[in-house]
């Protein structure tokens, strides 16, 4: 044993002694062994201060030995790796770990700014609400800072976390949430009838209390019958254990939540080991086992390091072997004193004194007190004595003179509050127990059994059984013919708890939220204040809000309000929890999807070729498109896009448009069907040709548009907007499946199957001509605007092919099988070089749309009607369609609605910014005068100024007229014509030629 | 929450997209009241607490329209039915095709 | 004729050529595929040519069918990708378009998706953690299918009858994102892959 544990015990506890590991805490060097938390080897190293609270700096100490812990709260590790706000409690020591305490300046001893806690007059309930009111201005300069300065919150690192973080999917029949006795048996007994079992326990090792009491299960030390118990488990095949894993949320139909810490107890992750993994479980039955917390006395100073929830000092010394004083007192409102006083005195802790605040010591405690020698006051521990640890203890008697006794160790015992969360997380209300003074679960969720200390079974023969029970319940629920094993066999204990929430005779301040710093007192305030419902008081005093959910806080104050309302605990209310039961790092909740894999990356076909040439991509949905092709010595994206503008305007031009929705529509109805989804006639299309079409939502506002074209009778090629594909199919199926079932139609989506490029300009037909394999006649009368064809390309690969034009001239747009999209794009390159062709990318298809006054997403962005847009007259009068009637309502044909024009400025040199909003000439920049806006805009390099497209009311009648487009936000306010929104080829003679 | 899928079995709730109310259905574009059962249809909806037919569309699966009927309050779904079957039924009803 | 040329590229070709890879996961390749659904009312006529054609019964639930040359994967509905040997079945498409003539439309997916095969002791373990099903073998037996999400892409995957042996099938332009989330979810249970 290493000289400095000074307080480690000789044979006791589960620790590794082999395994001795060097640590350091605010950097001074200490020993532990394998098997501790941080929390029991700084208790063995003597250190009791470890942190400053959050509020009034004040000394705080290790509390619990478990995941409740609102004190021990450390930064831990360094660098990148730096993590604030974690729980020494919870901590596994590992060689080399790193821990700081939080919340002190410049050192924990001396804390400058404990000064806070002079000042806690400002620091009380609603100190937010009143103190920074006003003026607003100085919350972001000067109160936010201070506070966070003052009130420390940890420093999380700077650094980019190196860890990776993973998440999985579990499915089981059984699982058991808490590995204690009763979650053990439930394992055992539904493992044993072959069901699939979960087993998850948040600490390392599986046994729960059975690690930290020396009770004997079938006549040998419990943690001798868990092992057995774990290892029968290691070897059922169906069995899964996960330690280190919280379930942190119940959700409905059997969906759990929970986190594993896979390497947080390591020096780093191993080589491709994620440091914490998210397991999403599905469960079709759940025991929850998940233990009960001790809650602690709300009494004088009863924050100071030193003072010990009684379950937390036995674990030390029975689990950890670890002295947590020398002389203690103890104080509690039921049984477990006796227990502690004796497990204190078998390792040699004097107990100075049981303090018990029941009307009658029980049997049990006065036969302790006998055999330990400690003094048996009924009566209450007032007030914890010492500034940065306990010194002593003041105790009022029931009877007589309050008296000082001299102590380094208060542990404290309130009773237990069943660990119910999980059963609250769909809306479940527990239940008050009187006798048992807790909140017992209520109704649990479906498939949701609740056993052991967190049903309120705090004996445990009746854990044991009840486990056993649960466990072949759950199997049997399962489909499993499960039955109940005889338990092992263990002595029964009294608890006989009488509340006793607030220790009236305290004279200092008493901690009901030791994380969030909020005092017996701040809840007087509160009440005098007329906060009387718990939420209100929740909020307004920021009880039970910090990272421990308030697990030792929540039910201490609610009762203390109860008392001061004068209503009993189940009046007042209950507080219920939401997930997460525990914190969990985000890291955990984003898992693989960090970074470039944040969301999945859809590549065009062209995609590594562009790259190659340098383009500049852009995100368009989840594709990655390119937006330009910029070329050695440009000095900017205009410069590019004007240059590719014009050599496709002037020769040809190829853009990947594989990022359409593709859809292949068949059956004998497919052409009944499109006319009924598309506002124009599709069935009396030819073979061989495309159309434009235009669809509706049932509302009369636009959904989509694009070109179909029919290759057969009964097929048709259907392309949507790239922005569109998704929801144009579920729409389609949606009006197949619900409107017109009988109709005989079938679909399948080939956007991924078909690698499809535009080849635009007067050169077009000239650069396709060297691809088409014969006897494909690409000549204007062979093959007009508007033809379809499917052809092969380049000796004998399967091609089709579209004379369609989005830009305004001569154009096709080929397509051929993806895995060729690569290789046709470098074919289309090297073919178009004779005619000094390029591609072009995003940019320049808007702009070149723009100029043809072709409507894209920002004009059809989910307000405008057909008519909106110019386009009211495709629509057939000889059939239904999707929207029809209500596009025909009065307020959609309404002349004042604002309709598609084009604009240019009355300056040309001036530059136009969509958005800006369109308002009669010598108008005032009001909201009541807003006429529109325009939707886009663009430099037009065939007309050399900029021109845009917007929606203006009235617009038929205004054709010459001279508005303002106004934009507020980039100080814009320019004149601007209403034109037509055709900007280029009005008469559209260079598609035909 | 998850709903069973009649087709590819139980899945959950990210594997499905929701559009509402399924006790509604198109009205006869040719009716006399059109432009009113229309208006009806497109935007007047209850919202009841409790039982409450809906359709959902299982997007990352088969791609079936289903007619969900569902507890508001407690997400309880009491049957599943698709909405072809349950679209072919209403025609048969309405002696239509 | 022209004098262009035109080579096919994989779909995971980029990601083949990255550092990751791993010896339980390989690209599939060399499969004409072709999705087939069934006309209005000629769900049984179907399955009679199909049996007739390829001695193989169509499965009405998600599951994988397979003939001497052409297997059936279940797609959804009266609905079915039909695969079959690339080399053999260059015109896949257009020879079942003819044989099923009347009985079910018939579009060519071949280069719509990219494959992907998992195989191993811990391919379950690699797969669970984007794949929202049970893929316990109770659950999920040889010759199972699904359509579902891997890592939020759509996928269909199936369990091979003869092994065990997952193909998961995704759209082709997501292949890059599939393929980096499946070799960075196996890299775990691969130690000697990676670096
Ligand atoms: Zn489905």
């Amino acid at each position: 044993m290493s000289a400095s544990q000074t307080n480690r015990i000789t044979g006791k506890g589960l620790i590794d002694r082999r395994k001795p590991l060097r640590f350091t805490f605010d950097g001074k060097s200490y020993d532990g062994f394998q098997g501790d938390t941080l929390a029991s080897a700084l208790l063995a190293n003597g250190v009791v201060l470890t942190g400053r609270s959050f509020k009034y700096h004040r000394a705080r100490g290790i509390l619990s030995a478990g995941s409740e812990e609102p004190n021990a709260i450390v930064e831990l590790r360094a660098g990148a790796r730096r993590e604030p706000n974690t729980r020494a409690t919870m901590i596994e020591l590992f060689p080399g770990l790193e821990a700081h305490s939080q919340n002190r300046w410049p050192s924990l001893k001396y804390d400058v700014l404990s000064i806070n806690s002079l000042l806690s007059p400002v620091f009380v309930a609603g100190f937010y609400y009143k103190t920074f009111m006003w003026p607003s201005a100085m919350w972001e300069k000067l109160y936010e800072p201070m506070i966070r300065r003052a009130a420390g919150l940890g420093r999380a690192s700077d650094e980019a976390d190196p860890d990776t973080y993973d998440k999985s999917n579990a499915f089981c029949d059984v699982l058991v949430v808490g590995g204690g006795a009763a979650g053990l048996m439930a394992a055992l007994t539904a493992g044993r009838a072959g069901a699939r079992v979960i087993v998850c326990d948040e600490h390392f090792d599986l046994g729960g209390r059975l690690l930290s009491e020396t009770q004997l299960v079938d006549g040998k030390p419990a943690h001798d019958w868990v092992r057995a118990a774990v290892a029968e488990l290691r070897a059922m095949p169906e069995v899964q254990i996960l330690t280190r894993t919280s379930v942190f949320g119940a959700y409905d139909t059997g969906t759990f939540a929970a986190v594993e810490r896979v390497a947080d107890h390591l020096p780093k992750p191993g080589v491709h080991q994620p440091r914490q993994r998210l397991w999403r479980i599905i469960a079709k039955q759940c025991v929850l086992a998940a233990g009960a917390t001790e809650r602690p006395i709300v009494f004088g100073n009863n924050d100071l390091p030193g003072v010990m929830l009684a379950s937390a000092v036995r674990t030390y010394i029975n689990r950890f072997g670890v002295m947590p004083g020398k002389t203690a007192v103890i104080f509690a409102n039921n049984d477990e004193a006796a227990t502690t006083a004796r497990d204190l005195a078998t390792v040699g802790v004097r107990v100075a004194a049981i303090v018990d605040s029941r009307p009658q010591p029980s049997a049990a405690v006065r036969d302790a007190a006998k055999t330990t020698g400690a003094r048996l006051v009924s009566g209450v521990v007032a007030d914890a004595k010492g500034r940065i640890a306990v010194k002593g203890a003041r105790i009022v008697p029931a009877a007589g003179e309050a008296f000082d006794v001299s102590c380094d160790l208060i542990a404290v015992s309130g009773g237990y509050n069943p660990n119910v969360q999980l059963t609250t997380h769909q809306n479940g209300r527990p239940q008050w127990n009187e006798t048992l003074a807790a909140f017992l679960p209520g109704s649990s969720p479906k498939g949701m059994t609740v056993v052991g200390s967190a049903k309120g079974t705090f004996s445990l023969p009746d854990c044991l059984a009840e486990g056993a029970q649960a466990g072949a319940a759950a199997a049997t629920a399962a489909g499993f013919s499960a039955h109940v094993p005889q338990v092992p066999k263990a002595e029964a204990e009294s608890y006989g708890v009488v509340p006793m929430w607030r220790v009236k005779e305290a004279k200092h301040k008493a901690f009901v939220d030791f994380q969030n710093d909020v005092a017996a007192s701040d809840i007087d305030l509160a009440e005098r204040e007329g906060y009387r419902s718990v939420e209100h008081v929740k909020r307004y005093t920021t009880l039970g809000m910090a990272t421990d959910q308030g697990k030792t806080a929540n039910v201490n104050g609610l009762a203390i309000l109860a008392a001061l309302t004068g209503k009993s605990i189940p009046e007042t209310g209950i507080t219920s929890a939401r997930p997460p039961y525990s914190p969990v790092s985000i890291g955990a909740l984003a898992g693989h999807h960090r970074g470039k894999e944040f969301k999945a990356t859809r590549l065009p076909p062209s995609y590594y070729w562009a790259k190659e040439q340098g383009a500049v991509m852009v995100e368009a949905g989840l594709w990655m498109r390119p937006q330009y092709f910029p070329r050695a010595g440009e000095t900017d994206w205009l410069e590019t896009v004007t240059r590719e503008v014009k050599t496709t305007r002037s020769a040809a031009g190829i853009c990947d448009v594989s990022t359409l929705g593709k859809i292949e529509i068949q059956g004998a109805d497919a052409g009944t069907f499109l006319d009924r989804v598309y506002i124009n006639m599709f069935s009396t299309l030819g073979v061989g040709k495309a159309r434009y079409g235009m669809m509706l939502r049932e509302d009369g506002i636009v959904l989509d548009d694009g070109t179909t074209a029919r290759f057969a009778q009964d097929r048709f090629f259907m392309t949507t907007t790239t922005v569109n594909a998704v929801k144009v199919m579920q729409h389609l199926e949606f009006c197949h499946q619900w409107h017109w079932p009988e109709l005989d139609v079938q679909m399948a989506s080939a956007t991924d199957q078909w690698a499809q490029y535009s080849v635009a300009g007067p050169r077009s037909r000239e650069l396709l001509a060297k691809l088409v394999d014969a006897p494909f006649d690409i000549s204007n009368e062979g093959f007009p605007y508007m033809a379809v064809a499917e052809i092969t390309v380049c000796n004998g690969i399967r091609a089709r092919i579209y004379r369609l034009s989005f830009s305004g001239e001569l154009a096709y747009e080929i397509g051929v099988p993806a895995r060729y999209g690569d290789s046709l794009i470098r074919a289309l390159m090297a073919a178009g070089q004779e005619f000094g062709a390029l591609c072009y990318g995003t940019e320049a298809l808007g702009v070149m749309r723009i100029e043809k006054g072709h409507v894209g997403g920002p004009e059809i962005n989910g307000t405008t009607t057909a008519a909106d847009l110019g386009l009211g007259k495709m629509a057939s009068t000889k059939k239904d369609f999707i929207g029809r009637v209500l596009a025909g309502r009065e307020g959609l044909k309404d002349p004042s609605r604002p309709a598609l024009v084009g604009f240019r400025p009355v300056d040309r040199s001036a530059r136009l910014r969509s958005g800006s909003h369109l308002l009669p000439k010598d108008a005032g920049n009001f909201a009541s005068n807003d006429q529109g806006y325009l939707t886009s805009v663009a430099y037009s390099p065939m007309n050399g100024h900029w021109v845009g497209l917007g929606l203006l009311s009235n617009a038929a009648s205004r054709m010459g007229e001279i508005v303002r487009a106004y934009d507020p936000v980039r100080n814009g306010d320019t004149l601007v014509e209403v034109v037509s929104p055709v900007f280029f080829d009005p008469e559209g003679e260079r598609l035909r030629v | 929450m998850r709903i069973s899928c009649p087709y590819c079995g139980e899945r959950s709730l990210d594997e499905y997209l929701y559009i509402g109310d399924a006790t509604v259905t198109r009205p006869d574009p040719a009716g006399a009241n059109a432009q009113a059962d229309f208006y009806k249809y497109a935007y007047e909806r209850t919202n009841p607490a409790g039982a409450h037919k809906e359709l959902w569309y299982h997007s990352a699966g088969c791609h079936a329209w289903l007619v969900v009927e569902r507890d508001t309050r407690t997400h309880e779904i009491s049957s599943v039915e698709t909405a072809k079957d349950v679209a072919l039924k209403r025609n048969v009803a309405k002696g239509g095709a | 004729m022209s004098s262009l040329t035109l080579t096919p590229t994989n779909a995971l070709a980029s990601a083949l050529n990255s550092s990751r890879s791993s010896v339980a996961i390989a690209v599939l390749d060399g499969l004409s595929i072709a999705h087939v659904a069934a006309r209005k009312g000629q769900s049984a006529a179907l399955a009679a040519r199909v049996k007739e054609l390829f001695g193989v019964t169509l499965s009405q639930t998600p599951r994988i069918a397979t003939g001497s040359n052409v297997s059936f994967v279940w797609a959804g509905p009266d609905q079915w990708l039909a695969m079959a040997r690339a080399d053999t079945n260059p015109d896949f498409e257009r020879d079942l378009r003819g044989k099923l003539e009347g009985l079910a439309s018939v579009a060519d997916q071949t280069d719509a998706r990219a494959l992907a095969t998992v195989r191993g002791p811990n391919a379950r373990h690699v797969l669970a953690k984007g794949v929202p099903i049970d893929l316990h073998p109770k659950a999920f037996p040889a010759g199972s299918a699904a359509i579902t999400h891997a890592s939020h892409i759509g996928v269909l995957m199936w369990l091979s009858e003869a092994d065990d042996t997952f193909t998961l099938a995704c759209p082709r332009s997501y292949a890059s994102s599939f393929w980096n989330w499946l070799t960075e979810s196996a890299v775990e249970f691969s130690p000697a892959v990676g670096e």
